[in-house]
């Protein structure tokens, strides 16, 4: 297609698409950073603090780029992440 | 005029005695105005072997014919000449003609007093006449040295490739398939239907667009002999006419044909971006299909947007959703080998994009939308539910003005010529309007209103009885409210001689149509030539209109110039006729302008086979033998032109011939002449051109036609200097256009190293010179004989006896390789 794509879809408030809320367990966080590297929206990045274990969490840069894959969630390998649908309107 | 005289026998010392006859025609007033016919004829029968020379007024037609027929059988000719147009017009009348009279067709020769003399010297008939006459002798020199060929006969495989799945690719294809033809129809998009399929209604009938539309996508479909390759591109194309082979990519859709289109997948995807189908009024998933009649009916993966990347499946939403598993985020891309003997391109147009006039703000004004966005919105599958509304405020406008010709017509937008369709979908779309909200006032403001096909003068005719308001003069600027997003229209009524000044709530800008974006990749794979608009160059503008410069190649819709549904639909039509003839016949012949090796003397050295585009030579260093695929060979020559021993003899443009023709042009007032090789298919039309346009240009030039420029031989050039001439031009396709894929790099090497030995001679470089003209270039070719017509008036005479004399001596040298 040739011209640009430069307008808001009138559709745009109505569609609805999957919103997802991001629920980090820090304590049983190790910092492996598996969340960060495969969240397909970057919407992870390692936080200063530290936990317990001494660890760096991730923490949420931008919750409303969530898509709600849940990818955080499966790759975690100490079960320290995850996610649940929060509904809620307007695309692209 | 009629004269006769004892023959002479042939100098190449065959048997067989050598007789011309030479026919000059005046082309009605179109030779005749500006050369004395007569006085050429009679210079002609003179001329060495010429046994009997006629003038007369119309050589191609019936009657011309006949004579040519007659005097072949009385005199016992066994040459023809013809002096008229360009052998790129009736070349292959005359050769019929030949034939006719069972003389082979090979043994005709054409000198183009028309295109090359005539017409382009129309006010000089003394140097246009003595012109024709050096041109006659020429092709007077070079028939008798011809010799019978016998062409090759080769299958047309029975399998069509149509490029491209808007209306006229898919009327194409459903013709040639109903013909009984295989035909595999080449999409880029994920949907056959192009343009038409986003159109709302179609003029002058007011038919909807897609219902008339959908029932032909589907047949294409469905049809058993129609292969659909959507989301493919074609990369690659070899062989010729009857035998091409097609390198198509498929890129994946990482849908099967599982899949239902039942919208489960989109349904559940997260992620959505503006629906190019829509122009971005409507948001689409990354899984989506284009729209609702898309023809497959299967969904897309748009990858880029998908947040699977790479081999990574992060989101498995659609996957999960879809009941029958029809998701496949493994599948490849792949790349296809189809083997057809046409090709059938249409692969349509493009819209112009307006954001460049800044003074009608589209793209800053929400309210300022092109005639694309406005089928769209009018349509009752379209974003807004077919409601007309204005986006900054989904109001209907009470007021709308429509501009014409934004992007066509006019200088400043780079598009001089006409769209053809805006006009009358303007009227249409005004009528639409006036359908649904008949108190909306309605403005159109255009240069002229063109209404010129079956019904649109009546439509146009109804639309000002129904009240739209035409107002002839474009508006100067459009300003906006910046509160109510309403505009205000100021220009010049060109009728009324006075300023208006017109409020309105919307504005729909009138879009041109434009040649593709990614043309030239088209135009590289089947060495096309394009005009100046851009768009593809028919063979010849009134009687090939469908056929292209590259046989079995055609053109059909959008691609060849603007044009509407139905003038699509029955281009699409004429292709197909056009292919259908060659592979009904089921063979076809191709031109005997192979290579032949003298295998005696050739030392097998494999420069010939280095350079060949085509891969048509193979050389066997042990066996001694060098070897040409006649088939593969498509006779640009630049294998001829580069032996080093002069084994290859080039049928039809041998060594001895082209020699026979530089002699001529210089056998008088050499130093007052430039000698210029001219390639086919692009700088021999341009000249054509030039003479079809009536481009005036000094009558000191002689051209030579050859295949590809990559036949011109440095020894040719060497030639024409040696003869004395003052300027030798050498012109051929643009770098990369080349009809023989690369040949003309091949010329650009060997004129790069004729000046470097030119330098070192201390020979004035600029008597030589290169030029890229395309078939288009008319004025190219123009002006550039007038440049070098300077080269001849300040070149010396004794620059001139000097380069005769140092490329006598240090002939060795100067042909260079």
């Amino acid at each position: 297609m040739p011209l640009k794509l430069w307008r808001k879809p009138l559709d745009a408030d109505r569609i609805k698409i999957p919103r997802g809320e991001i629920h980090i367990i820090k304590e049983r966080c190790k910092g492996c950073g598996l969340c960060i590297e495969f969240c397909p929206r970057e919407v992870l990045e390692e936080s200063e603090e530290f936990n317990e274990k001494g660890f760096h969490p991730p923490r949420v840069k931008d919750s409303d780029k969530c898509a709600l894959c849940s990818f955080c969630e499966a790759v975690c390998p100490d079960f320290a992440i995850f996610t649940v649908e929060k509904n809620r309107q307007g695309g692209c | 005029m009629q004269s006769q005289k004892p023959s002479q026998t042939s100098r190449l010392g065959s048997e067989e005695e050598i007789r011309i006859g030479v026919f000059v025609c005046h082309c009605g007033l179109n030779i005749a105005g500006s050369v004395d016919c007569e006085e050429v004829a009679k210079y002609a029968a003179i001329l060495p072997y010429v046994v009997l020379s006629k003038d007369n007024r119309y050589t191609c037609s019936d009657p011309g014919q006949e004579i040519i027929k007659k005097e072949i059988k009385e005199h016992d000719l066994n040459r023809v000449v013809v002096a008229s147009c360009s052998p790129r017009l009736h070349e292959p009348t005359f050769r019929r003609v030949c034939e006719e009279a069972g003389l082979n067709k090979y043994l005709f020769e054409m000198a183009n007093i028309r295109e090359h003399c005539s017409w382009v010297h129309l006010y000089e008939k003394e140097k246009a006449t003595e012109k024709a006459k050096d041109l006659v002798r020429m092709a007077v020199a070079k028939a008798a040295l011809l010799q019978p060929q016998e062409e090759l006969v080769v299958p047309v495989t029975r399998k069509a490739l149509v490029i491209g799945g808007g209306v006229a690719g898919i009327q194409a294809a459903l013709d040639l398939a109903d013909t009984g033809y295989k035909v595999y129809l080449v999409e880029k998009e994920p949907s056959i239907g192009g343009r038409m399929a986003q159109i709302d209604k179609t003029f002058p009938t007011m038919d909807c667009s897609i219902c008339i539309l959908a029932p032909k996508m589907s047949d294409a479909g469905r049809h058993p002999n129609i292969e659909l390759l959507t989301n493919s591109e074609v990369t690659e194309v070899i062989g010729y006419i009857g035998n091409f082979s097609v390198k198509v990519l498929k890129k994946p859709r990482y849908v099967t044909d599982e899949c239902t289109a039942c919208n489960d997948c989109a349904s559940v995807c997260p992620v959505t971006a503006p629906n190019e189908f829509d122009i971005g009024l409507a948001t689409r998933r990354a899984i989506y299909t284009p729209f609702a009649q898309a023809v497959p009916s299967a969904y897309i993966v748009d990858r880029d947007l998908c947040l699977n990347k790479d081999n990574i499946l992060v989101c498995d939403k659609c996957i999960k959703a879809c009941e029958r598993g029809a998701i496949d985020f493994s599948m490849k891309q792949e790349t296809v080998e189809l083997d057809v003997g046409t090709i059938i391109v249409a692969t349509g147009a493009d819209v112009y994009d307006p954001t460049s006039i800044a003074e009608y703000g589209y793209t800053r004004f929400p309210n300022v939308i092109t005639s694309l966005e406005f089928e769209r919105l009018i349509n009752a599958g379209g974003p807004s539910g077919g409601q007309l509304i204005r986006p900054s405020d989904i109001q209907t406008p009470k007021s709308v003005a429509f501009i014409q010709c934004v992007g066509s017509r006019s200088k400043k937008s780079g598009n001089t010529y006409c769209s053809n369709v805006c006009c009358m979908n303007t009227i249409k779309d005004a009528l639409l309007i006036k359908e649904h909200w008949p108190d909306t006032k309605i403005y159109v403001f255009y240069i002229d209103i063109r209404a010129y096909g079956k019904g649109f003068e009546e439509l146009y005719k109804r639309a000002k009885e129904e009240g739209v308001a035409f107002i002839r003069g474009l508006p100067a600027e459009i300003i906006a409210n910046r509160k109510n997003h309403n505009f205000r229209l100021m220009g010049e009524n060109t009728l009324l001689k006075e300023l208006y000044e017109i409020d309105v709530e919307m504005a729909i800008l009138s879009i041109g149509i434009k040649p593709r974006q990614d043309s030239d990749v088209i135009q590289r794979l089947f060495t096309l030539s394009r005009t100046s608009d851009g768009f593809f160059m028919e063979a010849h503008p009134k009687l090939r209109p469908v056929d292209t410069p590259t046989r079995g190649v055609f053109l059909a819709g959008c691609a060849e110039s603007p044009k509407d549904i139905k003038d699509s639909v029955t281009q699409a039509s004429a292709a197909v006729a056009r292919a259908s003839i060659l592979m009904a016949k089921g063979k076809v012949t191709v031109a005997a302008l192979t290579p032949i090796v003298d295998t005696e003397n050739c030392r097998v050295c494999g420069l010939c086979a280095r350079i060949c585009p085509y891969n048509a030579i193979t050389v066997d260093k042990e066996l001694k033998k060098t070897e040409v695929i006649e088939a593969a060979c498509a006779g640009c020559g630049t294998c001829g032109a580069e032996c080093p021993f002069g084994t290859i003899t080039m049928r039809h443009f041998t060594d001895q011939q082209i020699y026979a023709e530089i002699d001529a042009a210089t056998e008088q007032d050499a130093d007052k002449k430039i000698v210029a090789f001219c390639c086919n298919w692009c700088s021999y039309a341009g000249a054509d051109f030039a003479g079809v346009s009536r481009m005036q240009y000094p009558t000191s030039v002689r051209i030579i036609r050859t295949m590809c420029s990559g036949r011109v031989a440095p020894k040719f050039v060497e030639r024409a200097f040696a003869r004395g001439a003052a300027a030798v031009l050498v012109a051929g396709c643009h770098l990369g256009d080349c009809h023989y894929i690369n040949a003309n790099y091949q010329t650009l090497r060997r004129v790069e190293k004729l000046w470097k030995k030119m330098e070192r001679l201390g020979l004035n470089r600029d008597r030589l010179q290169l030029a890229w003209i395309s078939a288009a270039e008319g004025e190219k070719f123009a002006s550039k004989i007038k440049e070098m017509q300077e080269i001849v008036e300040t070149v010396s005479r004794e620059e001139i006896g000097k380069s005769k004399k140092l490329v006598r001596e240090r002939a060795g040298e100067l042909s260079c390789r």
